[in-house]
This record gives C-alpha cells, sequence and structure tokens, in this order.
C-alpha cells in the first residue's frame, strides 16, 4: 500500500510530499479492583500525507494533509491525493524549504513486545501494598509496539520502532464510612516496575491524609510549593514561548539573548532539548517533520538561546537547522529540596487539573490535597484554588538542585513559588 | 439533502456479517461496529494556513466485541478485505487467545457480566443537511474565512492575530451482529474564531465558536461570532485580576452548560457507578440542588453535534431526565454497565473512535429554562459577577468538587455592572451546594457544541452543554 501511495506522489504534480505510516499493536487491560473489565487489542496502520505546491510566481508554499486509510483503493487513493493537492494549491503561506535528508545521531530503540510488557503492569498491580483501608478502585494499561516510518520528497526515509505505554490508576481510601479517592496516569516507553511501585505506594499513603484534610484556609497570597508532575506545567511556559510558530506569529515577545525577566531574584532557568530521557514515550531520534533531534540549550539562566518548532516556522525565522523537540531537562538550582521546604508554605499534592496558559502565563487549578505548612504544624488541606501569572512568579521561582522525571521532562523535584493567590475553601 | 451513508461499508458489510458468523462460532455475542467518517479541516490565521482532510473524528476502521464465559473482549482493526473476511476472523482469534493466557497465567478473573441481548432490529438513517463537506467548494470557502480574518484585523484594535478554523465531519457507521444491522449518517460541523491582541502591557487570547449537526453552511454564519471575539478581547485587555472569595454569580448559557456537564454531568455517568467512582450513586432520589434545577442529558435532546440515531453499541438515542427539581432521578449508561447494574442503557455508550473502548459518556447535557429575564437578574444581585466564556473545567465525580475555569467575570454591584472586568476565573466548590444556591433561570436554554470531552485526560468525543442564565453563588478565585 505504501509503495503505491509513494509512486501516486511522485506523479501526482505535488511540489513536495511527507509520508508517515505508522503500524502499531496495542494491547489493553482494564480493571476494576483486581477484576478483568475487559481486554483489548487494537492493530491499525495509519498512513498520513502532506503535499506541498509552489504558486505560480514561487514565493508561496500551500500544504495540506490527511490520512490515505489502508484499505484504499489505487482510485480512491488517487482521489484522495488529488484533493489533498487543490486544497494545498489553495493555500498561501510564505515559501520554505522542505527538511533534507541529515545524519541522524543516536541508535534507534529496539523492538517492544506488548504482551510482555502489559504482563509487567499487571504485575506491578498485584503487588501493590494495599491496606484494608487504602486500596486499588480501577486501573487501565494500554501498551504500544509501534514501528514509524517517515519519507519526503527531498530523499529522506527513516524508520525506527519504539514502545509506548500508560497506565491509569485510580486509588481509594477509607476511614469512618468516609472514602476518597486520588487518580494517577502515567505515561512512558515500558514499564518501569520499581518507579511505579514507589509512587502508588506514596499515593496509598497520601490517601489517608485526604481523609483528614481541612477546608484550605483564605491565604490571600503564599509561597506555594510544587513536587508533582503540575509543576511541568510551570516549565511548559518556557518551552512554549520559546516555539517558533508562537514567535513568528508574534504570541511571544521572548528575543534570543534578552533576558525572559528584568528584575529575576529567584534562580535561573536552563531549558534543554534532548532526544532520550529514561523510559520516555516521547523518545526519538527524529521529529515528525523528518529533522534529527539534537541536544540543544534553548533557555540558558534566563536567556533564549534557540527557537525550536516546526520547519515551516523554524525557516521564517532563518533557523536552517531545526527541529520539533520532544523530551526536556530543566538544570536543578542551588539548593536542595529541604532548603526550599522551610517556612511557612502550602504545598500541593492533587490538583483537579492544574493549568498554565502558554500564551498569559496565568496559572489556575483547584486545590484537591495540600500540607499547609504553618510554622511548626502541617496541616493537610482541600478545596480552593492557586492563581496568578508566570510572568510575576518567573522573577522569583525558586527550585532544588535534586532533579525527577516526568515521562518527557526531567525537572527539579521540587519548585518553589511566591506571592500565589490561595482562594479558599472555608 | 440527505448525508448519504457511506459506500464504503455498504461494501465491506457483507465480508463483516461473514466474520461475525465465523466468530460466532467462538463466543456468544458479537458485534460490529464499522465506521467511515470524512471531512476537512482548515484553519486561517495571518501568518499561516492550513488545509486537512482530517478532523478529530473522521476515521475508517471497525471494532470486534466478543463475549464468552462472562467476559468481554474487543479487536479494533483497520485493514479488512470483505472477500477474505477468514483471515480477520484468524488474527482476532489468536491475539485474544494470547491475551486469555497471559491473564490465565496471572490469574486475573473477569468481572462476571451477562450476555448483551440480540433482538432483530434493522435501520438506516441517513439525516439532513444542506451541503456535504466533501463537496464544498474548498476555493470558496478558503477565500471566505481569509476574508474574515482579514476583517477581524482590520475591526480589532492592539491585534497581533485573528484565527479562523472551520471543521466538518460527514459521519457514516455501521453496527452488525447476528441479528441487527444498524446504519447511520449525519454531518455535522463546528468552528471557531481565535484573536489575540497585545496592549504593549500584556497579551490575551479571546476565542468564540459556532457549531452544529449541519453541513459547512453554518460557516455563512461566521460574522458574529466575530465580534463576540472581537468584544472578549477588549475586555480582556483591560481586565483585573480576581479578588478571591464567595460571590453571587450569573452564569451565561455557556457557563450554565460547563457547570451542567463537569460539575454534574460526568458524576452520573454510571460506568463510574460501577467501579464507586460516583457520589452520585448515593444520592438517587435525594435532593442535590434547588426546586428550579432540572437538567436532561441525551443525544434526543437537541439537535447538535452530540446528537445521533443510535450510540456505539447500537442503543437508540435517549434522553434522561437526571434532576428533576433538585432531587436526582437517573444517570445515564452504556451497555455493559448497564448489564452490571441491572438497569438499561440510555444510548450514552460512546467511543474516541473505532479503536477505543466504550465509556459511558454524555451527548447533550443542559438545564432547563426558568421564568426570569437578565435583566432582572442582574438588578437582583447586590455584589457579584456575571460570568462569560469557557475555558474549561474538570470533574471530580467521587468527591463533587468543581474546577471551572471560566474567562471574564463583569462586576455587579447593587444590581448594576460596573464595567469593571475581572479574569481568569477559577470557580470551585461542592456540587450541591452550588446547584442548591441557584435562585434565578433564564428564559431560554442555549445549547453549544463547539468543544470536545475527555474522561479523566482522555477519551476525547463530541458533546454539547448548555442551559439558560442561572443566578447563584459560588467561590470564585
Amino acid at each position: 500500500m505504501l509503495d503505491r501511495i509513494l509512486e501516486l506522489l511522485k506523479t501526482s504534480g505535488a511540489d513536495g510530499w511527507e509520508v508517515t505510516d505508522k503500524v502499531a499493536e496495542t494491547w489493553e487491560f482494564y480493571l476494576i479492583r483486581h477484576a478483568l473489565d475487559q481486554n483489548r487489542v487494537r492493530k491499525t496502520e495509519t498512513v498520513s500525507v502532506r503535499v506541498y505546491k509552489k504558486s505560480e510566481d514561487g514565493k508561496f508554499l500551500g500544504s495540506a494533509g490527511g490520512e490515505i486509510p489502508p484499505t484504499a483503493d489505487e482510485k480512491e487513493a488517487r482521489r484522495l491525493i488529488s484533493q489533498l493537492l487543490l486544497a494545498a494549491s489553495l493555500v498561501k503561506n510564505p515559501v520554505y524549504s522542505l527538511n533534507k535528508p541529515e545524519e541522524i545521531p543516536g541508535t534507534a530503540a529496539e523492538k517492544a513486545d506488548p504482551a510482555e510488557i502489559a504482563g509487567e503492569f499487571l504485575r506491578v498491580l498485584q503487588d501493590l501494598p494495599e491496606t484494608e483501608t487504602e486500596d486499588l478502585n480501577s486501573a487501565e494499561i494500554f501498551v504500544s509496539s509501534v514501528r514509524k516510518r517517515f519519507l519526503n520528497s527531498e530523499g529522506i526515509d527513516l524508520t525506527e520502532e519504539y514502545p509506548s505505554s500508560s497506565l491509569e490508576a485510580v486509588i481509594n481510601a477509607r476511614r469512618d464510612g468516609k472514602e476518597i479517592e486520588l487518580y494517577r496516569m502515567y505515561n512512558s516507553g515500558t514499564c518501569d516496575r520499581e518507579k511505579l511501585l514507589r509512587d502508588l505506594a506514596e499515593t496509598l499513603s497520601v490517601g489517608r491524609d485526604k481523609l483528614i484534610a481541612q477546608p484550605t484556609p483564605a491565604l490571600g497570597r503564599a509561597d506555594v510549593v510544587f513536587s508533582t508532575v503540575a509543576a511541568r506545567e510551570l516549565y511548559t511556559w518556557y518551552i512554549y514561548r520559546l516555539d517558533a510558530q508562537d514567535k513568528y506569529c508574534g504570541y511571544s515577545d521572548w528575543e534570543i539573548g534578552k533576558p525572559v525577566t528584568e528584575q529575576a531574584e529567584g534562580d535561573k532557568v536552563t531549558v534543554k532539548a534532548v532526544p532520550f530521557l529514561p523510559n520516555s514515550s516521547w523518545n526519538s531520534r527524529f521529529d515528525r517533520e523528518g529533522a534529527p533531534i539534537r541536544e540543544t540549550v534553548i533557555l540558558r539562566d534566563n536567556v533564549p538561546e534557540s527557537y525550536h518548532g516546526a520547519q515551516q516556522f523554524c525557516r521564517y525565522l532563518g533557523l536552517e537547522h531545526s527541529f520539533i523537540p520532544s523530551n526536556f531537562t530543566v538544570s536543578g538550582g542551588k539548593r536542595s529540596a529541604e532548603e526550599l521546604r522551610t517556612g511557612n508554605y502550602l504545598e500541593v499534592l492533587e490538583f483537579s487539573d492544574f493549568q498554565v496558559d502558554t500564551v498569559t502565563g496565568d496559572i489556575m487549578g483547584e486545590i484537591r490535597l495540600g500540607y499547609l505548612h504553618d510554622g511548626d504544624r502541617v496541616i493537610p488541606v482541600s478545596g480552593g484554588s492557586l492563581s496568578g501569572t508566570m510572568d510575576d512568579f518567573a522573577k522569583t521561582i525558586r527550585f532544588s538542585r535534586e532533579t525527577r522525571t516526568y515521562d518527557w521532562a526531567e525537572i527539579p523535584a521540587v519548585t518553589r513559588l511566591t506571592g500565589v493567590k490561595v482562594t479558599g475553601a472555608e | 439533502m440527505k448525508a448519504t451513508f457511506s459506500p464504503y461499508l455498504n461494501g465491506i458489510a457483507p465480508g463483516i456479517k461473514k466474520l461475525i458468523a465465523m466468530l460466532r462460532k467462538h463466543y456468544d455475542y458479537v458485534s460490529v461496529l464499522s465506521t467511515d467518517s470524512r471531512g476537512f479541516g482548515i484553519s486561517i490565521s495571518q501568518k499561516s494556513k492550513n488545509v486537512s482532510t482530517e478532523t478529530l473524528t473522521t476515521e475508517r476502521g471497525n471494532v470486534v466485541r466478543v463475549y464468552r464465559n462472562g467476559q468481554y473482549s474487543e479487536a479494533a482493526f483497520n485493514r479488512f478485505d470483505p472477500e477474505r473476511p477468514e483471515d480477520t476472523c484468524r488474527e482476532i482469534l489468536e491475539s485474544l487467545e494470547k491475551q486469555r493466557k497471559l491473564l490465565e497465567n496471572l490469574q486475573v478473573r473477569p468481572y462476571e457480566t451477562g450476555l448483551l441481548a440480540d433482538e432483530p432490529e434493522t435501520l438506516l438513517a441517513e439525516m439532513e443537511t444542506e451541503r456535504l463537506p466533501e463537496e464544498e467548494d474548498m476555493a470558496g470557502l478558503i477565500g471566505k474565512l481569509t476574508a474574515l480574518s482579514d476583517l477581524g484585523m482590520e475591526k480589532g484594535k492592539d491585534l497581533i492575530d485573528c484565527s479562523v478554523r472551520a471543521d466538518s465531519t460527514h459521519v457514516s457507521k455501521m453496527f452488525l451482529t447476528e441479528h441487527r444491522d444498524l446504519r447511520q449518517s449525519y454531518v455535522y460541523s463546528d468552528g471557531s474564531i481565535t484573536v489575540t491582541g497585545d496592549n504593549g502591557e500584556r497579551t490575551e487570547m479571546a476565542y468564540d465558536g459556532i457549531s452544529g449537526r449541519v453541513g459547512p453552511e453554518l460557516f455563512d454564519g461566521f460574522a458574529p461570532v466575530l465580534d463576540r471575539a472581537l468584544e472578549a478581547l477588549k475586555d480582556l485587555l483591560r481586565s483585573e485580576r480576581m479578588e478571591p472569595g464567595e460571590y453571587e454569580i450569573i452564569a451565561s448559557p455557556g457557563i450554565s452548560g460547563l457547570i451542567a456537564h463537569e460539575a454534574f454531568g460526568h458524576g452520573v455517568e454510571m460506568d463510574m457507578f460501577v467501579k464507586d467512582r460516583a457520589l452520585g450513586a448515593e444520592y438517587i432520589g435525594k435532593r442535590v440542588g434547588s426546586d428550579l434545577v432540572t437538567m436532561h442529558e441525551g443525544a434526543k435532546c437537541g439537535t447538535t453535534v452530540a446528537s445521533y440515531a443510535f450510540d456505539d453499541e447500537g442503543t437508540p438515542a435517549g434522553d434522561v431526565t437526571e434532576i428533576e427539581n433538585g432531587i436526582l432521578k437517573t444517570g445515564i449508561c452504556d451497555a455493559l454497565s448497564a448489564l452490571r447494574l441491572g438497569t438499561e442503557p440510555t444510548g450514552n455508550g460512546k467511543r474516541e473512535n473505532y479503536a477505543h473502548k466504550v465509556y459511558t459518556r454524555m451527548t447533550n447535557t443542559l438545564f432547563s429554562a426558568g421564568q426570569n429575564t437578565l435583566e432582572e437578574m442582574i438588578a437582583s444581585v447586590s455584589r457579584g459577577f456575571l460570568l462569560r466564556g469557557v475555558r474549561s473545567g474538570m470533574e471530580d465525580p467521587k468527591h463533587w468538587g468543581i474546577q471551572c475555569i471560566v474567562d471574564r467575570g463583569y462586576e455587579i454591584v447593587d444590581g448594576k455592572l460596573t464595567g469593571r472586568v475581572v479574569s481568569p476565573v477559577v470557580m470551585t466548590g461542592y456540587v450541591p451546594d452550588l446547584l442548591g444556591s441557584v435562585s434565578m433561570l433564564g428564559q431560554e436554554t442555549e445549547l453549544d457544541g463547539s468543544g470536545f470531552c475527555g474522561k479523566g485526560y482522555k477519551e476525547w468525543v463530541k458533546v454539547a452543554e448548555g442551559g439558560p442564565w442561572i443566578r447563584a453563588k459560588a467561590r470564585l478565585g
């Protein structure tokens, strides 16, 4: 099928094309407590095609993309490509060049066996340190073995295979007739048994505290400590501000060589794009446009060094060798996690959905479980919300020298923001 | 005109029926959902233009559901040769047998479930549309959207960009079992305008949308959407920060819908009852809101992007009264959860696409209207905010917590809008407290279907939600 599509593209009259052929086998298990709700298997092939057409004067380059179903016969495939070509001819974007073949550093990941990995996830759930009052409510396991091939009209032809997994786990804790739940979603390459067991055991323990949590008091402005995956959202703001599309479209005013905040009293942030992180579900040697992913510092000590992103927008910014990053590391700070956890502060362990608006920098999230450190007292609290803006927090942000990895990002294990508005639940 | 049913699906139907017959020799129940949904997605901004033949719901593939020994299993695939169903049958049997062996080795027992009924039924529902996405004049539409983006830049102040998105999907779904043959096709479209502005002090982004179970003719009505988005941006650029506290609120129909959907709708999805993950299960027959609160849910509750003839398990569309005069009556249910709970399915079994599992999902979720005018509501507020613009929400069925992120709050003092705007507004609280505080309702219900809904952080499906203007009390931050 792929060969047929490639032949059709070569003779279609397109000025350029890209094809991504993704074949995946996925095993899924759904559990209610430890009983099997449902088992599922998926075997799919997705062929995504993008065609490019230049305007007659050569000033514009239009593109249009879409899937060609693997069940399409030649007539249907030809019709779909013609539709794309027509659509591309109607799109007027300033002309840019497609990625060309380059040496791809690193070695490809090995083929994964979904049966083996899914079995490991099931064993983790069976080995949870459950008690009479803290246990597993339900879980969903997804394990994929993916083979991805990317080709374009410039001669790029790359293939790699990789595993991709996720585990959704819901934990219950109960006391005196009251029951609460905690939700966890883990994305990874394969199953990291030790890490999962450690984190889920912590979750079981945290559940006990949520049962006795008091309503969050109205704190006005307070220092807030982030020590979970929610902290990744804070650093995502820095990453998006350096996205070439955001820059080109005017959504970001950050400039190379100019500090991102003028009065930085806190720690200065350094962000690096990397092709691989241990067990990341986003590990890849090349991006979705066939460009090699290289280790690149994009922000050093609060000063932008490089934009990143899609070839179209990078070319518009004058970047020839660019890529769409997948994994990131944020360097640790000067203080230990312990030093950051001093004085009065609120440490939030559970949000309903913590968000950072990448354009405005607004942060927001409802508190489902926090620990209020007030002098010598530590009070579990629940309810209320956080708000504020990263434009302000970037001036005083502090983070630990210890780091922790959440799937595609290695970030400081503890981050402390100052002057966060805390709405109480009382 | 009719949204014609997919010729591709008609072509593979005999092969799928043979596959079902082959699998029935091994299983007590076999169903297949086959899909073939085509469409387009266009986004036009000042700096970039993109066209795709995909939307979030275009797809082509099949999913088989089988039952044996109290256990349901599924196999999804998108390669199928109708002339050789035996190949697919063999592959499914082998894959599911491998999984069975792994589960047996690990001593994972099934959550025992009864057998789904398979009463004879035939249906072909081809719904009305004015135009089809596959026949749309793309040059004309792209020109129109480009002109709209240009007009936005002309009309707006401090604008960086005006981005216009238009998606249209022609859905075809076929549900087959040994005795059932259901086929439906319809077109839905949705679009949005996002304007981004910078006044030298800050950058803000405002959004407004349009949707309907109609064809690309929907985009002829884009002009008022642009005006609303520009007005919202103007307000955002002069907005102040919210002072946290409990306030009287007047929720716009969009925010009412967000409350209906996030605060309550997810809490009565009955697959969560099966797992003991919803507090709602304990409140059936009990008060959860003021006398004024009546809430409906179902694909038959309106003609929107979320309205269909049957769900992804072949259950006909429903209209469920979830809350009547403040009393929780019932929830919504997919077919397997209904078997487990000993109740009837309500037509709410939905998949993200053919490759995904069925969950109980919302369709159209809405509060019923009341008797009050907006003017009466504003006049009744001593200190509070009129809330407009949906950003996002997150469910919490187990504890009935609320997280709704609202774009803008317009201050009301002593019954009058002061002109002061705050943004963003995080609305939190406890669902029965919020619904219990509903004290006035507007006279008309409006439904909006421009967004998608996830279950947790995944499984995105099209939904619509709405209500009238509502006066209540809420904690805002």
